[in-house]
């Protein structure tokens, strides 16, 4: 087990602050590709995608193919790689501001085709990587150097918006927890359809909520009976829920659109195809 | 204006036993339904013209009336036969007896066959001794496909080994999504509609990581917010196409309507220094070959690709003679042994590519990156890869210069230089004229083949080009030293008429 860990380390130097709740995501992510593996899923067939900020840094610690995208736009990205080989287990890494703000669309409409790819949120409430500024998910009133007097607008919960866009699989869990967040990796990847994980990860530097999160951190007893529960649960702040708030069996987008066809690995050689254009063009 | 089922509408058809390669606006035969419709055209009659109208509808106008409505009455959907009504008339007009014309209705409406059919035949028969044979067309002896210009580039990206295409609707390249949509599954294809065009070139690059040849298309809007796309496709080296349909600008522009206004933005597209491929049909012909071989060259050197194209090539339909047999096949260079590098740093600047599953790891980056695609800002490596992928410019060029990358028509009198379907107008304007000219136009853009232009240096020129500011020209003035001696622009979204244009031509030699 700990030398598959290390493999799938990198040499590259790790540029975290001492103490960043990314840390818990990396260590967590890698023990649940070892499990993954030893499920039958191959590294060779995993792959990852980031965003931009200080949770897309992981794709350079991660000895995963993959590509290190633009911000916003890595579930675009991912989708793109898995429509084309659907064989393909694909995931992305996304801070709550590159999700939630840049990418925003994306994510909805990932949500709304159950495109059949894992995202996992960095929920750290900031952004981080340009000192500090609000994000959509963080809570009125945030001073930071955007909003010197405190951020005017009401913030966005992450879980209730895909709930209502469409995702099949929704799941938080906390940095802290390492052993929850593996098994909710776990799950989150293993699922057919779009999932969505949450991670609650405390920014040492500009956003410390260690403190808090261990306090009103709670694991969920059980999935709850229904959309509208999960999302009275994911609104809750007195007690921050982790857990699955929702799962679902749905046809992916590549098995609507076309079946169990493959487009990269059944993809069809040149004179099929001008045989056949000679036929829709009536030539010979 | 884009419509619907509201105002004006109207189609223009332009027949000859020899090649034409544009339009007339000056009509042989003017066919219209209501009023509005004859007094707009009126003035589009050539001269020995007949003008048909529509017998039933009120209004003072001249020529030959049939009583169009009161036939279509007989069906269910009587406003809906018009448009057949009109194509039985062109029929009788020049030659087209009922046999043929009732199998060409069979083959293009998908509904209403047995009506449009026996609606054709009615106004055949009460035209046919007015006006039958009036311009008689000898039948000629091979059949030819009559496609659009965006059926020609859909299906020549096929043919060159299209996977995945992409896009968000935008007029007038949406019809190359309609036309893969509905032939997808015959060939195996993804063809996706996102949600905005951020996602389409997104997505699309996704796709080439897996090997998959991969293609969006849209007009200027569009082409804008994929503008940062482009640029990641530039560091991360993925093989993308885009097609450009342009249409009259800025913003929302002239939607329907024809222009070239977008070159500077397709030759610059995207932040950063890195190499953009450009090429632009001529013909509906070359749209085809040309869209496959982007697609080959996008592969080749691993850089975005733009196959730059107007409204009036994308939307118009034409005869067109094509040897399947002459498509290139996009075909990459492929990581054989050894430790993977997914930026090798070659002699070309071309890293060979490997695609997932794979026990290599294969990573893209969008931040300046080593060889093996990790995030770098050493000094060292951030020159070492712009200089990598810079290679690039020089490496196609080269290979370009083995290849066709320029037509010239002609051989005598004085030079025109011209890109795009600018092309078509011109050929037609020349013949129309009697004009004895030699046409230059060069296929690529980036890199422009200065090589073959350089024939040209230090010759006076005529460049004809559908822009208000003379992009064309100008690229042309940068790039080598030629003698201008008139730009002919048009930029009112209509293509040129090839009569008005021959008098430019002339006014101008």
């Amino acid at each position: 087990m700990w030398y598959k860990i290390v493999k799938l380390g990198t040499n590259i130097e790790n540029t975290w602050c001492l103490g960043c709740g990314n840390f818990g995501i990396l260590n967590a992510f890698k023990k649940a590709i070892v499990e993954l593996e030893e499920k039958g899923i191959s590294q060779n067939n995993i792959l990852i995608a980031s965003g931009i900020g200080c949770s897309a840094k992981i794709f350079d610690y991660l000895n995963l193919s993959g590509i290190y995208s633009l911000h916003g736009r890595d579930l675009a990205t991912i989708e793109g790689i898995k429509f084309a080989n659907p064989n393909l287990k694909t995931i992305t890494f996304s801070g709550d501001g590159n999700a939630m703000g840049e990418g925003l669309t994306h994510l909805l409409f990932a949500a709304k085709r159950n495109a059949d790819v894992t995202i996992i949120m960095h929920n750290n409430g900031v952004y981080a990587l340009t000192t500090g500024q609000y994000t959509p998910i963080t809570e009125r009133g945030w001073k930071g150097p955007s909003t010197p007097k405190g951020s005017v607008e009401e913030p966005f919960n992450a879980i209730s918006l895909v709930l209502e866009a469409g995702a099949t699989f929704v799941a938080r869990s906390y940095t802290a927890k390492i052993q929850h967040l593996t098994d909710m990796m776990v799950q989150a990847i293993e699922h057919k359809g779009f999932s969505f994980l949450e991670v609650l990860q405390p920014c040492v530097s500009y956003n410390n909520t260690y403190k808090l999160y261990n306090e009103i951190v709670e694991e969920l007893d059980d999935i709850p009976k229904s959309i509208e529960e999960a999302k009275l649960y994911a609104k809750n702040k007195d007690k921050l829920f982790i857990g699955i708030f929702y799962r679902t069996e749905k046809p992916t987008f590549c098995e609507l659109l076309y079946g169990d066809h493959n487009p990269v690995e059944k993809r069809q050689y040149r004179e099929e195809r001008i045989n056949k254009i000679k036929k829709i063009l009536n030539i010979k | 204006m884009s419509l619907i089922k509201g105002g004006h509408n109207f189609s223009i058809v332009s027949t000859s036993t020899r090649w034409i390669s544009s339009h007339y606006m000056k009509a042989d035969l003017i066919v219209n339904f209501d009023k509005r419709s004859y007094d707009n055209h009126i003035d589009h009659l050539s001269e020995g013209g007949l003008m048909v109208y529509n017998s039933d509808i009120k209004g003072n106008m001249g020529g030959i009336g049939i009583s169009l409505t009161s036939e279509a009455k007989r069906f269910p959907n009587p406003n809906l036969m018009l448009g057949v009504g009109a194509i039985a008339i062109l029929g009788a007009t020049i030659g087209v007896n009922k046999t043929e014309l009732n199998a060409l209705i069979k083959n293009e409406y998908s509904k209403g066959v047995k009506e449009n059919i026996s609606y054709a035949n009615i106004i055949y028969d009460i035209v046919y001794p007015i006006i039958g044979g009036k311009f008689q067309l000898e039948g000629g002896s091979k059949k030819r496909p009559n496609i659009s210009g965006n059926q020609a580039i859909a299906l020549g990206a096929i043919a060159g080994g299209l996977d995945c295409y992409y896009a968000y609707p935008m007029t007038p390249a949406t019809s190359i999504l309609h036309y893969l949509a509905a032939i997808a599954d015959d060939f195996g294809l993804a063809v996706i509609h996102p949600e905005n065009e951020i996602a389409v070139i997104n997505m699309a690059i996704g796709s080439t990581f897996t090997g998959a040849r991969s293609m969006v298309g849209s007009s200027g809007g569009g082409f804008s917010l994929m503008a940062e796309g482009i640029s990641l496709a530039g560091i991360i080296e993925s093989p993308v196409l885009i097609v450009l349909s342009m249409r009259p600008g800025p913003a929302t522009g002239v939607p329907t309507y024809t222009e070239q206004g977008d070159l500077n933005f397709a030759l610059n597209v995207g932040h950063g220094e890195f190499l953009r491929i450009v090429a632009s049909p001529g013909t509906i012909e070359e749209a085809f070959f040309l869209t496959a071989q982007m697609l080959d060259l996008v592969w080749k050197f691993q850089t975005p690709g733009i196959l730059l194209t107007e409204k009036h090539l994308s939307e118009s339909s034409m005869t067109v003679d094509i040897n399947l047999n002459d498509t290139i096949w996009a075909e990459p260079l492929l990581y054989k042994d050894g430790e993977y590098k997914r930026y090798l740093d070659t002699k070309d600047g071309i890293s060979p590519l490997l695609f997932p599953p794979s026990k290599e790891i294969l990573k893209w980056n969008s931040y300046e990156h080593d060889e093996f695609g990790f995030t770098t800002e050493d000094p060292q490596w951030i020159k070492r890869m712009h200089d990598k992928r810079n290679k690039k410019f020089k490496s196609l060029k080269n290979y370009l210069m083995k290849k066709k990358t320029i037509n010239i028509f002609g051989d005598k009198g004085p030079i025109i230089i011209t890109y795009g379907s600018t092309v078509m107008s011109v050929l037609e304007a020349l013949k129309y004229g009697n004009i004895e000219a030699r046409v230059v136009q060069p296929i690529f853009l980036s890199p422009l083949p200065i090589w073959e232009l350089e024939k040209f240096k230090d010759q006076e020129v005529i460049v004809i080009e559908q822009s208000a500011i003379g992009q064309f020209a100008n690229l042309l003035k940068e790039n080598m030293n030629i003698q201008l001696k008139k730009v002919i622009k048009q930029y009112d979204g209509r293509p040129f008429d090839p009569i008005k244009l021959s008098k430019k031509i002339k006014d101008v030699v």
